[in-house]
């Protein structure tokens, strides 16, 4: 029996957990301090545009990429069969990790933010050269992972390290592209372009193939049963690494950039139907056997709801590609609805999935309480559905009433009904919206308290005496 | 799961052949080089190609947009310092050789200067107008010429009293301007504009540069940006009790270098210097969350941001080439910004906007922005808005590069010409997507 040294992984997951609600608490600021009661908590530190990129870089930086990495340094050494190349390194990696991250993301406020969508981390804070630092620390991640994977005992890869191998790749040359080259290309829209290179592939190239390898990893481990098949995960696998890097332009649909590359864009987002679908079906099919797990389990349940949110996802950004469905979606809250639900819906789903097993596994003890667990996800799902539904719905009727002002057969016409309906009017009507996905985003954000309390009860405590509940989730 | 993977491998020798797909799985090596080839693909014909194959990425919307980016942005000093911050004072930084100058009458502004100088003065029904490179300026008539003014002054009365339609308009006197023109044998001055608008004078017919087209690229292109009638700046310092102020005056001192302008401690700024710094407030204030800078190829995009009888033409890429960074945006909380330069011009608007956007427009969700603005300490202004500072400006500024500059003011959509002939499309009298660049 191999002896796993869990120190990168429980570096990187406990802080991580803790982000997330510190994330998530920023986030419901933002929904109320912008929103239902806009600029309440008014000033030059504190208002919607500098608080903003703290709630994203937190959630996707400090806590899902942070978390994701606590997860690969858990399960790469076990599908390898041999410890952790060099841990020394990984542990080195993370101080700097959360040192350098946690001082670029809280440097928003006092006006560091560097006008990049996703790439907001301050090139220099001071003598802090944070770009710099944050790409070195990953390539050092890089070089432990591939060492470690260069020394396994198992001679097959098994589906989780193909896509953990594929991520490692592409976040470096992604995030190289997004951070540096960016500057070195003619300004304008060749910018543009490798910006919303950099935006898509972090989601599909980074998120996706880290969160589908936990899936593929977890769903077997936690309902204890071998994956559907291989073979389509590997379909899965080819077809992403195949279509994702050519989407990037289809956030500029109808917008100042070459039709030709909408078109291409657009072409290769209808094709991530494939990828999707192996994803959905295979892991589907692999809890088709024993579907009374998914009432036993928590973290079954989360990982099979966000394996739905992962289709919904996928069936809305093909959708959201093509011309005439873009017309009305984009630059609505629709666009904001489809980035939660895959940045939070899927991926965060499949990572607190993840650690639910994780945790206990390397403390080597249950759960604290699997009611909390119960009364977590139940938290996650409706609070999720509410916040996700309400801005999808806004989104689209903001979307409906824009459109509505290009109407008539004459440019008098189109004007008259511009000043008929002005720009405000459709903000003012979106505001019961917004107060949904408030109270949405508060549900989300009072169901990870409890599963703070509970994953760090979990490490600290003893389990709690609880044999009622547990025999009630054993007799469903 | 472990334990199943550790024996797989005993399945390579199994007389059953397997399938393609999982010898491969044994091989990490052509992953990675599958994942690289893919990759790079992709990079090659979505980064790479594009600004080779369409060259509206990178070469300009016309020289008019050069010229306003080139030549001048970097001369065009700006600063709010002069009189309690609520006057600009905007000059020119004219070099010889380099800014075109044009000397041009009108009904009551007349010109004296010595007989070498003439042939630089349009006369007011001149049809082509003259431009020089040469750095010539105006000043308030000093020694001999002072007393030359007098006596045209006292004819141009005379001649007005004898004339026919002085009876019809019965106007007894009229207020003529002379001004001296003068060589001040200097390589660079600085001369006072008065007006804070954002049209430039242009011209691209009727008019001749006196020293030829070659002294500087710009002056070959089609039409040219031009200073008209520059007068000398000269500042004077007036002390009120402890406090000192200065402002334009013509009998006070000139500035004879950018030096000694930018040291003089009047907070001059160049209008490229505040256009970056405003793209650097755009990017850290986080505009670009709640505000698109595109105006797409979309019906409602272009009559949302056109004028009353006229729509706006989309963007185009070269609208952004003389950008650091550039946010087309993914979210429209506020409205798009992409043609503000023209539908919003006034300074005014943006302070009252800026200083308190729910009073400004009603309904409005955006955040104040007093921190562009000043405590006013003796509450001189007129207003209950802040005294602008730096960053007002920069941010201002930067705005009102938003939509003037892809034409020539005088192709401009907004006057009706269209270039990109949208109204067409509008109304059904053109394809639409035919002629989209």
């Amino acid at each position: 029996m191999v002896n796993y040294d869990d120190r990168p992984t429980k570096l990187f997951l406990y802080p991580a957990i803790i982000f997330m609600v510190i994330g998530m608490f920023v986030g419901v600021f933002i929904a109320f301090n912008g929103f239902i009661f806009p600029d309440y908590f008014a000033g030059e530190y504190i208002h919607f545009g500098r608080v903003r990129p703290v709630h994203v870089g937190t959630v996707t930086l400090l806590w899902l990429l942070s978390a994701n990495i606590g997860l690969m340094f858990y399960f790469i050494p076990r599908l390898c069969g041999v410890s952790l190349w060099r841990p020394e390194l990984a542990i080195a990696a993370g101080v700097i990790w959360w040192f350098i991250l946690i001082i670029g993301n809280g440097s928003y406020p006092w006006g560091t933010n560097s006008g990049w969508e996703y790439a907001e981390l301050p090139t220099w804070i001071s003598w802090l050269p944070v770009k710099f630092l944050f790409t070195t620390t990953w390539l050092m991640i890089v070089l432990v992972f591939f060492m470690t994977i260069a020394n396994r005992k198992f001679k097959k890869l098994y589906v989780s390290l193909w896509y953990s191998m594929g991520t490692l790749i592409w976040t470096s040359i992604t995030v190289f592209v997004g951070y540096f080259v960016i500057n070195w290309v003619p300004e304008g829209i060749s910018r543009v372009n490798m910006n919303w290179f950099y935006v898509h592939n972090l989601v599909g190239l980074i998120y996706t193939p880290m969160g589908l390898a936990q899936a593929y990893y977890f769903l077997p481990k936690l309902a204890n049963t071998p994956i559907y098949s291989h073979r389509l995960s590997m379909i899965g696998f080819w077809s992403i690494a195949f279509i994702y890097a050519w989407i990037g332009t289809h956030h500029m649909i109808h917008g100042p950039i070459s039709q030709w590359l909408q078109t291409t864009s657009i072409v290769f987002s209808i094709w991530l139907f494939i990828p999707v679908w192996t994803v959905v079906y295979n892991l589907f099919q692999t809890l088709a056997k024993d579907w009374a797990k998914y009432l036993e389990s928590a973290p079954i349940r989360f990982l099979m709801t966000g394996v739905l949110f992962y289709l919904i996802t996928c069936i809305q950004g093909p959708l959201m590609a093509l011309r005439n469905v873009n017309e009305i979606t984009s630059k609505t809250d629709w666009v904001i609805g489809h980035a939660h639900i895959s940045l939070y819906g899927t991926f965060t789903f499949f990572a607190i999935a993840g650690i639910y097993q994780v945790i206990p596994s390397i403390c080597k003890t249950p759960l604290w309480s699997n009611n909390l667990a119960d009364w977590h996800f139940a938290l996650n799902l409706w609070g999720s559905l509410l916040f996700l539904f309400s801005l999808w719905v806004g989104g689209f009727l903001q979307g409906l009433m824009w459109a509505n002002w290009a109407n008539g057969s004459s440019y008098a016409e189109f004007h008259q009904n511009l000043t008929r309906v002005p720009f405000l009017q459709t903000i003012a009507d979106t505001r019961d919206w917004w107060i949904l996905r408030g109270i949405g985003g508060v549900m989300i954000l009072f169901g990870n308290l409890i599963f703070v309390v509970n994953i760090f009860n979990t490490i600290l405590l003893k389990p709690v005496d609880q044999p009622e509940s547990s025999n009630q989730t054993r007799m469903v | 799961m472990s334990e199943q993977l550790e024996k797989k491998p005993d399945s390579d020798t199994s007389p059953l052949k397997p399938h393609f797909t999982q010898r491969l799985e044994a091989s990490a090596i052509l992953t990675i080089i599958g994942i690289i080839v893919l990759f790079s693909t992709a990079i090659l014909a979505t980064l790479v190609a594009p600004h080779y194959v369409d060259n509206s990425w990178t070469s300009p919307s016309s020289p008019y947009q050069v010229q306003m980016y080139e030549i001048e942005d970097p001369n065009i000093y700006i600063s709010n310092a002069s009189s309690g911050g609520s006057n600009l004072q905007y000059l020119h930084h004219l070099k010889d050789g380099l800014n075109l100058l044009a000397f041009k009458e009108s009904d009551n502004l007349r010109f004296i200067y010595e007989p070498d100088l003439e042939k630089y003065i349009t006369l007011q029904d001149d049809p082509i107008l003259k431009l020089t490179s040469r750095l010539l300026l105006l000043r308030i008539p000093e020694y001999e010429m002072k007393d030359k003014a007098k006596d045209l002054e006292s004819d141009l009365q005379k001649r007005w009293k004898n004339a026919e339609h002085k009876k019809k308009e019965g106007i007894e006197k009229i207020f003529y301007q002379i001004l001296e023109l003068y060589d001040p044998a200097k390589k660079e001055a600085f001369s006072y504009n008065p007006s804070e608008g954002i049209l430039q004078n242009w011209i691209e017919e009727n008019f001749v540069i006196l020293e030829g087209k070659n002294r500087q690229s710009h002056h070959q292109d089609y039409g040219v940006v031009y200073v008209q009638n520059p007068q000398e700046y000269r500042v004077k310092s007036v002390k009120f009790g402890s406090e000192e102020k200065w402002g334009y005056n013509p009998q006070g001192e000139p500035f004879n270098t950018l030096d000694a302008l930018m040291s003089a401690g009047l907070n001059f700024h160049s209008r490229k210097e505040l256009i970056a710094y405003g793209e650097h407030i755009y990017a850290i204030e986080g505009c670009w969350y709640c505000h698109t800078d595109q105006t797409r190829t979309l019906i409602q995009d272009v009559v949302l941001n056109g004028s009353d009888s006229y729509p706006a033409p989309p963007s185009s890429p070269n609208e952004y080439i003389y950008q650091k960074i550039t946010f087309p945006g993914t979210r429209r909380i506020g409205p798009d910004i992409s043609r503000t330069g023209v539908k919003r011009p006034s300074r005014d608007w943006h302070m009252a906007h800026f200083w308190d956007p729910k009073t400004a427009s009603q309904g409005s969700i955006m955040p104040s922005f007093k921190h562009f603005f000043d405590f006013d300490p003796r509450g001189t202004s007129n207003t209950k808005i802040g005294i602008p500072n730096h960053r007002f400006e920069a941010i201002y500024q930067y705005l009102m590069t938003k939509g003037t500059r892809i034409t020539p003011p005088t192709q401009a959509w907004w006057i009706g010409k269209d270039p990109v002939r949208t109204k067409e499309i509008i109304e059904g009298q053109r394809a639409l997507g035919a002629g989209q660049s």
